[in-house]
């Protein structure tokens, strides 16, 4: 990963407001509830990345995955981390176990109907 | 892969393209008259509740688990239809297309022949959607189908017991090919912008032990119905991909007992139905359809098995008179407001 968090936002939201002027800093700052001279400082790497919710709040307003964002950030969801606090050493395995699999068979973990013999 | 969504069998197949995604509800509906004569096509009155059958692993038959797949409740002597359905492509003006292959206990709806899983031209033993919005029954003869009726499995009743002598499946099954990438690139270049809206592509799809709790389809009464050839090249269909499902059918009474959840109202009968004057449809694509199987023209119908053993399994099958008939055409004007079956 080359890019850190801020640089990502920071490009992002440059890429949005040469075509819409509401995301200056000083407005994406107001729109999720934090200081202009802050969000800046996130951007340029002076400050580390802000919390979930207002990494939530960021996604929202750059159109982007909440979970993409966090995972630039270090962070792991806190409903995931959830999952993985009660049942810690299930989940861990599973997930060092899926690391590798391609998408479409990740995909095929969701709530598939069963084929079995008929 | 196959899952549930509110109560459809959603197929995808991500290896071949993710927009290649099909659908399949089964619709409740009315049991059409078996009088001889040939009706128009009767409404569909909201999807049968689809559960997967491991979810109540408890307490269904050993062979549900062993064949795995989901399940469904029906009536005895209940009418069922599938739809099929596969989301538009935009900038292709058309749905991803899929060969589809139905069955009632392993006896295909199309041909009367017994399961494969292979594709057959001749006879063209699948159906091809979205070309093909649903299938209400067996096809008997070319523009004719008998309607699917759900009946127990071991009475006699069912159109497996009757062409191979054993009710030993029941239910449905159902396979479902894509059509390969390459085939779909070729035939389906992107359109240029400024027609993207124009096309209209999706179309409209207890106890572990007795054998009575299984359900098997047996034949209605008549209904006008096209089954269209395959207007493409049967190398188009990706034989290396495919998913099956196996559809359970569960008396009501059972599914209750082993879901505790209630089953579906029983439909209004065709009688009521037309009293109301509530609509029936008529359905005109310009394809060709396919003959109707010789094996499948000589299914007795529910009504005629259950004369000759002296039972009544259809209550309620006097003669309606459908006057309020809505006529369904494909291939609308741009602009034109697409009527659904409902």
């Amino acid at each position: 990963m080359s890019r850190t968090f801020g640089e990502y936002v920071r490009e992002r939201r440059e890429e949005l407001r040469e075509e819409d002027a509401r995301f200056s800093v000083r407005q994406v700052a107001a729109r999720i509830g934090v200081e202009p001279s802050y969000l800046s400082k996130v951007e340029r790497g002076e400050q580390p990345p802000p919390s979930e919710a207002t990494i939530a709040a960021l996604a929202k307003e750059l159109g982007e995955a909440p979970e993409v964002l966090l995972a630039m950030a270090g962070k792991v969801p806190s409903d995931l981390l959830g999952i993985i606090r009660r049942r810690p050493r299930l989940f861990s395995d599973l997930l060092r176990q899926l690391q590798d699999l391609p998408d479409h068979a990740l995909l095929r973990l969701v709530r598939e109907v069963r084929d079995g013999e008929w | 892969m196959i899952e549930i969504a509110n109560d459809s069998l959603v197929f995808r197949f991500p290896e071949v393209d993710r927009r290649a995604k099909f659908r399949v509800t089964f619709q409740r509906t009315l049991r059409i008259p078996d009088d001889g004569r040939d009706y128009p096509l009767p409404p569909g009155l909201g999807a049968f509740p689809l559960r997967h059958v491991d979810d109540f692993a408890e307490r269904v038959p050993r062979p549900w688990l062993a064949r795995g797949g989901v399940m469904l409740p029906m009536y005895q002597s209940e009418a069922m239809w599938l739809s099929f359905d596969a989301d538009h492509i935009a900038d292709r003006g058309v749905a991803w297309p899929f060969a589809v292959k139905i069955a009632a206990g392993k006896i295909d709806a199309v041909t009367g022949k017994g399961w494969s899983e292979g594709l057959g031209r001749a006879p063209q033993d699948y159906l091809v959607a979205p070309v093909q919005p649903w299938l209400d029954g067996f096809c008997v003869e070319k523009g004719i189908i008998r309607q699917f009726v759900a009946m127990p499995l071991g009475g006699g009743y069912t159109a497996e017991e009757q062409i191979t002598g054993k009710g030993e499946f029941g239910g449905i099954q159902i396979l479902v090919r894509p059509m390969r990438k390459e085939a779909f690139e070729r035939r389906f270049p992107k359109l240029d912008r400024r027609y993207d809206s124009m096309a209209v592509g999706s179309v409209e799809e207890c106890c572990a032990c007795a054998p009575a709790m299984d359900m098997g389809l047996g034949a209605g009464g008549r209904m006008r119905q096209e089954i269209y050839d395959d207007p493409y090249d049967l190398a188009d269909w990706d034989a290396a991909q495919g998913s099956r499902c196996f559809v359970h059918l569960a008396n009501s009474l059972v599914w209750r007992a082993v879901t505790g959840d209630e089953p579906p109202t029983v439909p209004p009968t065709a009688k009521e139905y037309t009293r109301h004057g509530l609509p029936w449809f008529e359905y005109y694509a310009d394809a060709s359809a396919v003959e109707g199987s010789k094996i499948l023209a000589e299914l007795e119908s529910v009504l005629a098995i259950g004369r000759k053993k002296g039972q009544v399994p259809l209550p309620e099958n006097e003669p309606v008179d459908p006057a309020n008939v809505v006529l369904l055409r494909k291939g609308l004007k741009k602009g034109q407001v697409r009527e659904g079956r409902f």
